[in-house]
Order: C-alpha cells, then structure tokens, then sequence
C-alpha cells in the first residue's frame, strides 16, 4: 500500500516534467545512432565499393591515382570471360553447387519430416547428433577425405564434390526443415489421413508444399555456401579442368605481379554476385534460417 | 511397416553423413597411427602424436591460434554488442543497416582475403596508405603481428553481422516491461543495462562466444587468401599448419593425427555450446 501511494506521487511529478526532455534526448540519441550506423556500413561496404571501382576501371590508366575513375570499362569482365579457363572454373562451379544443394535439400526434407513429426525411439539421440555435425566445420575431416578420395581414385570428380557439399549441409537442412515442418498445423494432415492418404501421399502432397520457404531458404543457402567454399575444392581439385571459381581465383592472385588487379577485381565481382543476389532476394528467410540453425535446442 | 517409416526417413541423412563426415573421422583416427610414405603404411603408435607434442612448430601454430582467437572473439563480441543494442532501439532504417552489415557475411573467403590483401597492399593499398598518413605504419603485411591484425580484421569484419543477429535474438526475448519497472524504480541507464540486459542476454553472449571460438580454431580460408602464414610462419595456425603436412610435405600420419588434435578441441567447445543451449532452453 505504501509502495502504491508512493509510485502514484512519483508518476505525476514525472509526467508533468519529464517529456519534453526525455523526448530531446530520445530524438538525439536515434540521430546519433543512426550516425554511427551509417558510418558502420559505409566502412563495411567500403572494401566491396573499392573491388568494384577497381573493377570497372578503363585499361590502360597508367598510375592514375584518381579513386573513381572518368570513364567507365566492362574491359576486364569480357576479357576474363574470353581467357579459356574463367569460364570453365564458373560452369564448374555451378554443377558442384547445384547438385550439392539439390541432394541436401531432398535428403533434409525427409529426415527433417520424420524429426517433426514421428516419435521414434532414437529420435532424441538422432537430433543431439545432427547438432554435433552443425557444430564441427568440415575442416578436420578433409585430410582423411582427401586420402580415401585419392585412394578411391575420386580426387577431380564432380561426385566427390557434390558427395562432400551434400553431406555438409544436410545437419543445418534438417534443423531448419524441422522447425519449418513443426509450425505447419497437424489438422490438415489429420483430415487427409481421415480421407485415406498415405503417409507417404500426406507428406508429399500436404506437408511438403506448404513447407516450401523451408525448402527453397535451404536450397538457396546450400547453393550460395558450395559456391562460396573455397577449402574442400582447394583440396580435392587440382587440374585446371575441374577446379571451381574459388580455386581458380586463389591461383589467380598467386600468380599476378600487381599490374593485374582490375582483372582480379573483375573476378572477385563476379564470384559475389550469386551469394549477394540471393541474400537480397531471401533475406527475411535466410536469417530466420540462420537463427533456427543456431540457437534452437 | 509403420513403425520403420521414419528410419526410413532418415537413412539418407545418416548414410551420408556417416560417409562423408563420421567414417573419415575414425579413419584419421587409424591413419594417425601410422607412417605413410608413398602408398605404404606402417603402424607406429602414438610416434605420430610424440613427434608432434615434441616440435617448436605446433606449439607455436597453437600459439597463434590462440592469440588469433582471443583477439577475433573479443572484437567481434564488442562490435556485435554495440550493434545489436542499437539495433534493438528499433530504428527506421534498421532493415536496410541490417542488409548492408550482412554483406560480408555472403562472400566467399578468398573474395574477402584477396580484398583485404589488396587494401594493405603498400604502396597501392588505401587501407596502407590511411594508415601511414594516420598513425605512421608504412609496412603492415610483413611485420607478424602486422600480418596478423589484417586477417583478424577480415574475418572480425566478415563474422561480426552472424554474431549480432545471435545477440539481438538474445535481446529481444528480455520484456519491455521490465526496463519500465526499473525505470519506475529509479534504476539508471547503466543499472539497468547491467542488472537487466547483461544479466538476462548473457546465456546468449556464452552461446555467441563459444560460436565463435569454434569459428575461430577452424579459420583457415582467411590465412590462406591473405599470409599464407607468412611473413615467415607468423600467421601459421594450427589448421594451415595442418594443411601444410598434407598438402606440401605430404605427411599425411602427422597431418591426420593433428586434425584429430583439431577434432578434439572442437569436440570439446561443442559439447560445452550444447550443454548451455540445453540448459537454456530447459
């Protein structure tokens, strides 16, 4: 009671003073805010701006230490297309990533359905397992997979590295699908199975489609992270004919002299832009994705 | 038939992920015992693990990455701190802020290492030649910890976004109302963000950290794009120095043992990553 009666002669005394200041320092605080924010981002972008200048900048400038050039030149892009290995590096690229993504979207949907939707027994110890897999990078299990590879005679094979991209996304496919199954309601699958659909008839044609931004977030980031790595391909890919964007890029870089940098730049652009493109488009559903990945017990 | 139904299911997943992730595992397990020179091998006990716990160059790769993780995890826990407690004001412009700092996240290692390789460059590099007329460093990458701070840089700037998003999740779970009660209570600003905010985000910042950590002991993208762990072995870390075993000294007993040295450091931030997450969410 008396804590009651002291908050009532506290609130007027505050509400009758306080606004107008506590809104001031609200307005300046968001600007200032905001001013840092826009400072942040400036300086994170910076590097890209710079790769893409640098990129678009006319052959032939000499020294010129203007940073945005006059004039502006697709040069370097036709003529990094036109060398006989960038685009075979890109079409190998392409087939890795996309059969790495196709397979572990296939393989997550399934297992991410039985996880949301059946009890089995195991089903616990399954889920503890594919976080561990979640967790521990593919890094120290690449010397191994290298040997077997090369013993199996699979080293510069499109099926070793669509095996190994498959399997690598497939612990966060399951995460993400699981979650995306989980919010889908029982109801409609009861009323089909009360029509006489079969399991396999309610999952793919009730369940599935309407899991579908599952789908396509866990397509999409599998496709844009195979064709981002840059590790797996270093090590399994070793003639010209196989190697992917990635390797082809740190070659590249290794044997410049420096007068070479549009070019490079040229690349570098070049091997962002599916990662960037996608990111814009599924943005909303990519950091939901990311979250479920990561924090969801 | 039921019954079996989501075995079924999930044969694919454990099929393949035993293939490609469990079964090399073991196998590094048994190619760690043993000594192999050109397609011959010779089982030698824990010689592999000896010769490796007995040389100046582990030590001083698990030196480095020490030093690169302390110095990667605290950066990258400050920025996304402040990042994410501004972002949790609700700013108008949050969605595009957010877009933007995203951005790095989304590119490959070697795009981000060959551009930070190249702002150092000196000579032409803009980053090199800031800070030559600012603080008077004339050669950044050929100094060690020079070398250093450029890939930390990198990959502070490349994980920070991932690292915010975590912490702002972490956030927004604390009500509102309970700011509004302290505020009712007289609490200053700096009292409740420690009593409060700290107190209630911080299973999330032990989640974030740990994230990190493990992040950080499998850098290697990074190192190869920008030093090569050069200049000399400055920046040689425990996973380049794996690499290197294999890949230029084709040592491929001492190489399997240290990436099972690597599994067990990571094995061990795992299990602590999903004891908390466990308890937190229990």
């Amino acid at each position: 009671m008396k804590h009651v009666q002291l908050i009532d002669r506290h609130i007027p005394f505050r509400a009758a003073r306080k606004p107008p200041g506590r809104r001031q320092r609200w307005r300046w605080e968001a600007l200032a805010m905001n001013i840092v924010l826009f400072s942040v981002c400036l300086l994170v972008l910076f590097p890209v701006f710079y790769t893409i200048i640098t990129s678009l900048r006319p052959p032939r400038l000499g020294l010129s230490r203007a940073f945005i050039p006059d004039t502006w030149s697709f040069d370097h892009y036709i003529r990094l297309l036109s060398t006989p290995r960038f685009p075979r590096y890109i079409l190998n690229s392409v087939i890795n990533s996309l059969g790495g993504a196709l397979v572990t979207t296939v393989v997550s949907a399934l297992a991410g359905y039985a996880c949301a939707r059946y009890t089995f027994s195991g089903r616990s110890l399954f889920l503890i397992f594919i976080m561990g897999m979640l967790l521990l990078p593919g890094l120290t299990n690449l010397i191994p997979l290298y040997k077997l590879a090369s013993d199996l005679g699979l080293l510069d094979s499109y099926l070793i590295m669509i095996a190994i991209y498959s399997a690598y996304g497939v612990p966060f496919g399951i995460w993400v699908m699981k979650s995306f199954i989980e919010r889908i309601p029982r109801e409609l699958q009861e009323a089909a199975a009360v029509d006489g659909a079969s399991p396999l008839q309610i999952m793919g044609y009730i369940v599935l489609p309407l899991a579908r931004p599952g789908l396509v977030a866990v397509f999409l980031f599998n496709f844009v992270y195979n064709w981002n790595d840059f590790l797996t391909a270093l090590i399994m890919l070793s003639s010209t004919a196989m190697k992917t964007a990635t390797v082809g890029l740190f070659d590249f870089q290794n044997q410049l002299t420096g007068n070479e940098n549009e070019l490079l730049a040229a690349a570098c652009v070049i091997i962002m832009l599916p990662g960037l493109v996608v990111f814009l488009i599924a943005r909303k559903t990519f950091m939901r994705a990311m979250l479920e990945g990561a924090v969801k017990g | 038939m039921r019954k079996c139904y989501p075995y079924l299911l999930i044969a694919p997943a454990i099929g393949l992920i035993s293939l490609v992730s469990l079964y090399p595992t073991l196998y590094s397990l048994y190619l760690s015992l043993h000594r192999i020179r050109r397609g011959s091998m010779e089982w030698v006990g824990l010689q592999n693990y000896s010769t490796i716990l007995t040389s100046a160059s582990f030590w001083q790769s698990l030196q480095h990455t020490l030093v690169f993780g302390v110095c990667f995890v605290s950066i990258t826990l400050v920025c996304a701190y402040g990042l994410a407690l501004m972002f949790n004001q609700k700013l108008a412009l949050n969605g595009l802020y957010m877009t933007i700092i995203f951005v790095p996240w989304m590119l490959s290692d070697i795009v981000s290492g060959v551009m930070f390789r190249w702002l150092f460059l000196p000579r032409t590099g803009v980053g090199h030649r800031v800070l030559e007329v600012l603080l008077g460093i004339s050669n950044l990458p050929s100094t060690p910890a020079g070398a250093m701070s450029i890939v930390i840089g990198a990959t502070v700037w490349q994980a920070t976004a991932f690292a915010m998003l975590l912490l702002l999740a972490g956030l927004q779970m604390v009500p509102r109302e309970i700011y509004e009660a302290a505020l009712i209570d007289g609490a200053t600003r700096w009292q409740s963000f420690w009593h409060i905010t700290w107190a209630l985000v911080r299973p999330t910042t032990m989640i974030t950290t740990l994230f990190l950590s493990i992040q950080a002991i499998n850098t290697i993208g990074m190192f190869l794009a920008i030093t090569e762990g050069g200049p000399g072995r400055a920046t040689e870390v425990l996973s380049l120095h794996m690499y290197r075993e294999v890949m230029t000294f084709f040592n491929f007993g001492s190489a399997a043992a240290l990436s099972v040295i690597l599994f067990v450091l990571n094995a061990v931030l795992a299990t602590i990553y999903i004891r908390t997450l466990r308890a937190e969410t229990a």
